[in-house]
């Protein structure tokens, strides 16, 4: 099984290319953080700057609260990250293993809500929070995002669930355990990968969201890492570049962290073997 | 049947319940109410304004929807950038996954690397790409003519016919993470055993590929596909921020142009009848493809 | 990974992390009926200077006014109208809050925007002139106050216009549009354009512009709003359409850019003149290389010099509770000397009379101040502001229309039927 020569190099030359097309703006961004605003209308644009400067850095950080701005993005997206695991694990369990009148109406709904223009929707969602007095709060945020990512997880999840064969189950079953301890000890290792992209899915979306952060956080030290940056972006579109690259460099080491975190875990065991004749 | 499967069948229902229900209450506040409020919109005239009245016009919207060329012509670019960008997505990212299931040096860091797209804040994205696109300072043009190609010098996304290709690869970057993780999980589920038995049998790399990794792989290929392909076709923010819809259109998505309805023009009413629409003609799409995928997969 | 002790520690810190957030994560409650009042100001100031200014000139009130408090939340440009209208729509607006003329009267007729005619002083008013009035005045309410105006000035590359034997014409000796295009001819030479259009919005573009050959575009006879397209609307167009591809002095290329784009190629050589706003000049100090010399041109003129204006405004919500002493913040805020300072920040020209010459003062005319602010008198109301449907006509007509002209895809009379049957889908 192992691979010849050729193909191994040939991997190495194809992985170089994919990490060149999904990588260079990591570079562009470390790149322009440091260039000063006159080489930011060359005409011929340069890797390295000709005169390095760590101004953008410095009023990226003076001008905004971009710490507080991280922190805040950090709180609220790990909350939706382990909330949305915890509430869609169990349901998508449910979902795959029995079928129920309420399974295939709730994938139905899934797929609806996935559907419709979700802009379409922000005002009623708003007049709703409003309602429980959840505006300007994190939890109502969390909340939301959560409800957004469930669709994804569920779906997701239980594709996973329907993957192990049920004979695990059954074997556990006659060895005495509970539907829970069975699914606690038996199923839930095995979904690990299932868990760690929905994980992965839930925390990017969170992080990154933009329109409902800025119409439901009102005060300024509430306000999300994406909501913050865009004060870099000023009329017709026109950019401060060399702060908001600063900013935005500053904003996506954290969820490379993250990703760096929890990418060991894409690859799990297999099921090779736990299946008894 | 003996009584313990019966007492066991009544306390799985319960169990069901139990394990739904954390998810399905905020779900029928926080989704399932605006979503049946933004369907029924569509059957109004509503607009905004602060004493605005909202009117039951049953199918008025609709007739007006079926003679609005607008809409339809940004329908037909949304399916071309749609298909266009979940298609070549799914292929790009099935061989990175494929690539960051080997067991090649530097895997870890490739994988994080594949995630790019996803941890850089959309905001930069957007005039990110812009930059690499703009025809006298751009990243693309100055490739091409540091590589001696000066002739493919181009206006990217000013030009009418090469707005919207260069808009889809901004899409399929974007999205290529997604679909990569989802794919190299489900590469995951893939039981080595069947690969090796192949192996054995004498399969070359590309005959287990189409006989043990796909056949395996093919729920979690419909699923991502699926929802890639809505998500896609509902994405407006980063083809705004490009071009926003021009040049003459020529990039003009049908989410981009429901939106400007509801929040430019004020026309909820209308641009809620849009979104029913579209959800239609996607769901029977989706539903072609489902049923003939689930066919084949069950053959 | 999922044993039982695991698993009661993911509860206990999601429960945990939820208490935490909704405990912590609270923002201000509703202004109490003792204690000072709170005002929300949504600003939209986004470069380092006019940030600057704007936040010193809040914290002195604040300091100075302790029964008044305003709280400075920083917007931005992009998401500004989403973020009003569902803040709106939801019943949770600022009290006071930043944007321009154009687009606040659609807020206006929708009923959300103050009226400040009874509110604002007399002196405020006279300070600024009838027709930027207009601007504002919805229905006969007044909805904003104006303080920052854009016009259209065109920068030069100076060198390569003494090189070209192009004299540059002096504050109130603006060429007109015959000599501004037989000097473009005059500097295209040798790679160099002698103009970019950067026309990547180019209805507003074209309408403010069109005031200089009195092109209305809109026209009402009793009741009824239509559009009409005679000689005076294709006069700008035309011109424009002829510099790209008939005359050959403007780049075909630039037609897509907007904001900033043109820059690096005006820096390099490739254009000599820049039409554009006149903030452009901020980016002249920041961004042009050592040793380039640059100039502000005045307005180019038709028949007359008129362009439309569309101030930078500051609006009271209907909903706000506290609307007399929004007032005062506003009338702080925008007092001669300030507006002046909001002004220099932006780059931009100010409305008021006194603030316009006491920035003059404070700068010298240096840098094109002298041009920028004697811009500023020919701006005036134009027809298509005060037209409702015109952001619908402007973005599912106008613009591709104009986009497919400037590209050259169609005639000048099939850019005029496009328009005027656009105008009867939207003005019914």
């Amino acid at each position: 099984m192992k691979a010849s020569r050729t193909t191994k190099a040939f991997q190495y030359i194809a992985l170089l290319g994919y990490m060149v097309f999904l990588g260079f703006p990591l570079v562009w961004m470390l790149s322009t953080s440091f260039k000063p605003p006159r080489e930011m209308v060359e005409i011929h644009p340069t890797l390295v700057p000709h005169n390095p400067t760590l101004d953008n850095y410095v009023e990226a950080f003076t001008e905004q609260e971009l710490g507080r701005a991280a922190l805040n993005s950090l709180q609220v997206s790990l909350a939706t990250a382990v909330l949305t695991v915890l509430v869609a694990l169990p349901a998508a369990y449910a979902l795959a293993r029995f079928k129920t009148r309420l399974g295939t109406v709730a994938l139905g709904w899934v797929l609806l809500s996935q559907l419709f223009p979700f802009v379409l929707l922000v005002i009623p969602l708003f007049l709703i929070l409003r309602q429980v007095d959840l505006v300007n709060t994190h939890a109502g945020l969390v909340l939301v995002y959560v409800v957004w990512a469930l669709p994804f997880a569920l779906w997701m999840l239980q594709g996973f669930v329907r993957n192990i064969p049920r004979e695990l189950e059954e074997a556990a079953a006659v060895d005495g355990a509970t539907r829970l301890q069975t699914l606690r000890r038996v199923v839930a290792p095995l979904l690990a990968p299932g868990v760690v992209a929905t994980s992965l899915f839930a925390f990017i979306s969170a992080w990154n969201e933009f329109f409902f952060a800025l119409v439901l956080l009102k005060s300024p030290d509430l306000a999300t890492l994406p909501v913050t940056l865009a004060r870099f972006v000023g009329v017709e579109g026109i950019a401060r570049l060399g702060p908001l690259a600063a900013g935005s460099l500053m904003a996506t080491i954290p969820s490379l962290l993250f990703f760096a975190f929890l990418q060991r875990r894409l690859t799990s065991g297999s099921l090779a073997g736990a299946v008894k004749g | 049947m003996t009584t313990f499967a019966e007492a066991r069948r009544r306390s799985d229902r319960t169990t069901v319940y139990l394990l739904l229900l954390p998810a399905l209450l905020p779900v029928l506040v926080l989704s399932v109410v605006p979503l049946l409020r933004g369907i029924y919109l569509g059957f109004t005239d509503a607009r905004a304004g602060r004493n605005a009245d909202t009117s039951f016009t049953g199918i008025e919207n609709y007739r007006e929807l079926v003679n609005d060329d607008l809409f339809w012509s940004a329908f037909r670019i949304g399916l071309v950038w749609s298909f266009g960008v979940t298609i070549l997505q799914f292929v790009l990212a099935l061989g990175l996954a494929l690539l960051l299931d080997q067991p090649l040096r530097f895997r870890g860091f490739a994988r994080v690397m594949a995630l790019v797209p996803w941890a850089m804040p959309p905001v930069i994205v957007g005039i990110m790409w812009r930059l690499v696109y703009h025809p006298d300072a751009g990243l693309l043009n100055e490739v091409l003519y540091r590589g001696g190609a000066e002739g493919l010098r181009h206006n990217w996304l000013g030009d009418f016919s090469t707005a919207l290709p260069a808009v889809i690869l901004v899409g399929i970057w974007a999205g290529m993470p997604q679909t990569t993780i989802v794919l190299l999980a489900g590469l995951q589920g893939v039981p080595r055993e069947l690969h090796e038995a192949a192996a054995v049998d004498g399969a070359s790399a590309w005959q287990r590929f189409r006989s043990v990794t796909i056949p395996n792989l093919m729920p979690v290929i419909i699923a991502i596909t699926s929802l890639d392909f809505i998500w896609n076709f509902n994405s407006f923010g980063l083809v705004y921020v490009l071009t926003a819809g021009g040049p003459g259109g020529r990039t003009m998505l049908p989410m981009l142009f429901a939106y400007e309805e509801a929040f430019r023009y004020g026309n909820y009413g209308y641009a809620a009848a849009l979104g029913n629409v579209m959800v239609i003609i996607i769901v029977a799409l989706l539903a072609l493809y489902l049923r003939r995928r689930l066919r084949e997969a069950n053959a | 990974m999922f044993s039982r002790g695991w698993n009661r520690k993911l509860v206990a810190v999601s429960a945990a992390l939820l208490i935490g957030l909704s405990g912590c994560g609270s923002g201000d409650d509703e202004a109490s009926s003792e204690g000072p009042v709170k005002l929300r100001f949504l600003s939209l100031a986004w470069q380092k200077d006019s940030l600057a200014a704007n936040r010193e000139l809040v914290d002195k009130w604040n300091a100075e006014h302790a029964d008044i408090q305003i709280e400075y939340v920083q917007g931005d440009w992009n998401s500004v109208h989403d973020q009003l209208l569902t803040s709106f729509e939801g019943g949770d607006a600022p009290d006071i809050f930043q944007y321009e003329s154009a687009s606040i009267g659609e807020f206006a007729k929708q009923g959300y925007l103050a009226d400040l005619s009874g509110l604002l002083s007399d002196g405020f008013k006279s300070e600024i002139s009838q027709g930027i009035w207009d601007t504002v005045t919805v229905d006969g309410k007044v909805v904003g106050a104006p303080f920052l105006l854009e016009s259209q000035v065109v920068i030069a590359n100076k060198k390569l216009l003494d090189a070209a034997g192009v004299t540059v014409p002096a504050a109130g000796q603006a060429w007109t549009w015959d000599e501004f295009q037989i000097n473009a001819q005059k500097l295209t030479k040798g790679g160099t354009f002698g103009v970019a259009w950067a026309l990547k919005s180019p209805t507003n573009r074209v309408m403010n512009l069109s005031l200089n050959f009195d092109g209305k575009f809109f026209y009402t006879d009793g009741g009824k709003t239509e559009v009409r397209i005679g000689d005076a609307e294709k006069e700008i167009p035309r011109r424009i359409h002829d510099m790209i591809y008939v005359s050959k002095t403007a780049s075909p290329d630039a037609v897509g850019m907007g904001g900033t784009d043109p820059l690096p190629g005006f820096f390099a050589g490739k254009y000599a003149m820049l039409p554009g706003g006149v903030y452009l000049r901020q980016q002249m100090v920041e961004q042009a290389p050592a040793g380039f010399e640059w100039v502000t041109l005045p307005p180019i003129k038709g028949t007359t010099a008129n362009q439309a204006a569309n101030p930078q405004t500051l609006s009271i919500s209907e909903d706000s509770s506290a609307k007399k002493q929004a007032t005062q913040f506003i009338e702080y805020f925008l007092n001669p000397a300030n507006q002046a300072r909001l002004a220099q920040g932006d780059w931009l020209v100010p409305t008021g009379k006194q603030a316009g010459a006491e920035l003059v003062k404070t700068t010298g005319g240096k840098q094109g101040w002298d041009v920028a602010v004697a811009s500023a008198a020919d701006l005036t109301i134009a027809p298509f502001q005060t037209v409702s449907g015109y952001p619908e006509w402007k973005t599912k007509y106008a613009t591709p229309a104009l986009q497919q002209y400037f590209a050259n895809k169609i005639t000048l009379d099939q850019l005029g039927t496009q328009l005027v049957d656009g105008g009867k889908q939207v003005l019914r």
